[in-house]
């Protein structure tokens, strides 16, 4: 199974269809906006206002998966020493999103 | 915000991120310009757009390189935790530093940038001997100016995070300094693995726009909690951005790595002499949309 599924078809499998279904929401967001004839600007409780955003928020999530994702393989792997790495960078971006909340 | 102004902006983002994509190097390089110039969005907002845009750039243009074996994962996971730390400190900077002196900075980081890929692809069309003569000067010049900025880096690195990881990727020297400019990721990391690593120019791409997206997200997740994300701007940025990461992808499996890097140079240099422009209030292109 690992072999069929190298951590390089992981990423790139998890990358792949994660931009995809973001884009997908932004894209099914903005065709009902503009379908709609009221865009999301107007009334930002509308459906596909939601949508879209929902797209944005998976989109910066799409990164931090990656990461806790080789995060989670370096340590099945047994390999200790990049998932201590990985797992450095995955606090980084947290403690940021945690501790970035008071605009400059 | 009429519909013609959310299909603008897709169009905008799709050209923009296929130029990015190809050339490894993040798509917000073009688009906080041509937002703010041509779109008149608030600087803010389109800065926001631009780290969304470059997520799904990185991410969109990064699968196929990952199935090409193009991308060194490990060497990326290890420079990533100088980027993320990188990127906080810019998101932190950013509010500090004057406007002014970020156009300054980011004009002279896109000039020698663009000086450095230039006399790597002029090297490679001389024949081997010329070539030492001609630009040992330069080589020279740019060794001496990379050492000061790797002391510089280094020392911040060492500050904000002084791990054992850190120092064992100490060849991250420049990021952590000018990372007060969002969108400069690419120009930056390219050369430096380029140069510095002595890595393929298709593999150093190849990471660095794996990289990309996580170094984003860190800022992104920032601008996201403090609201600075408008859906309606990221949104069409996000999606055309994803088009033209892929396409861009495409065509640098096929074009020469010497090409490249002629087509990136001087594109480099156009965006310094626009930023330089900006800086002393010259607008040479009033557009209005």
């Amino acid at each position: 199974m690992n072999r069929v599924w190298g951590l390089e078809e992981l990423l790139a499998a998890l990358l792949r269809y994660g931009s995809w279904s973001a884009c997908a929401a932004i894209g099914l967001g903005f065709t009902l906006a503009l379908i709609g004839s009221h865009l999301p600007a107007r009334n930002p409780a509308t459906m596909p206002h939601r949508i879209a955003t929902m797209g944005i928020a998976l989109i910066i999530l799409l990164p931090i998966l990656r990461v806790l994702l080789m995060f989670l393989v370096f340590i099945r792997e047994r390999d200790f020493r990049f998932a201590s790495i990985s797992g450095l960078v995955l606090a980084i971006i947290l403690a940021g999103i945690f501790f970035g909340l008071p605009s400059a | 915000m009429a519909g013609s102004f959310i299909v603008w902006l897709f169009a905008v983002s799709v050209a923009a991120s296929a130029l990015g994509g190809m050339l490894g190097m993040a798509s917000g390089i073009f688009i906080v310009p041509l937002l703010t110039m041509f779109g008149h969005v608030e600087i803010h907002t389109a800065i926001g757009a631009s780290i969304i845009s470059v997520i799904p750039c990185s991410c969109g243009g990064a699968a196929p390189y990952l199935k090409n074996r193009l991308t060194n994962i490990r060497l990326a996971i290890v420079l990533e935790t100088a980027t993320t730390v990188g990127a906080l400190t810019g998101v932190l900077l950013a509010g500090i530093v004057p406007v002014p002196y970020l156009y300054l900075l980011f004009a002279v980081i896109l000039f020698l940038s663009a000086h450095q890929m230039l006399a790597g692809a002029v090297i490679r069309f001389l024949s081997p001997r010329t070539k030492r003569h001609a630009f040992g000067e330069i080589h020279c010049a740019w060794t001496r100016l990379i050492r000061i900025e790797r002391l510089v880096a280094m020392s911040r690195c060492l500050i904000s995070c002084a791990s054992r990881t850190l120092r064992h990727a100490a060849h991250v020297w420049r990021r952590p300094d000018f990372s007060v400019i969002r969108y400069r990721s690419g120009v930056l990391k390219i050369p430096a693995m380029d140069t510095a690593m002595r890595l393929p120019l298709k593999v150093s791409s190849a990471t660095s726009n794996f990289m990309i997206g996580v170094t984003a997200a860190a800022s992104a997740g920032v601008y996201f909690m403090r609201g600075n994300i408008v859906t309606e701007i990221a949104g069409p940025v996000a999606f055309g951005s994803v088009l033209g990461a892929i396409m861009g992808a495409r065509i640098l499996l096929i074009v020469p790595n010497d090409k490249l890097r002629l087509l990136f140079a001087a594109i480099l240099v156009v965006l310094g002499v626009q930023m330089l422009l900006t800086l002393f209030g010259v607008h040479l292109i009033k557009g209005s949309l």
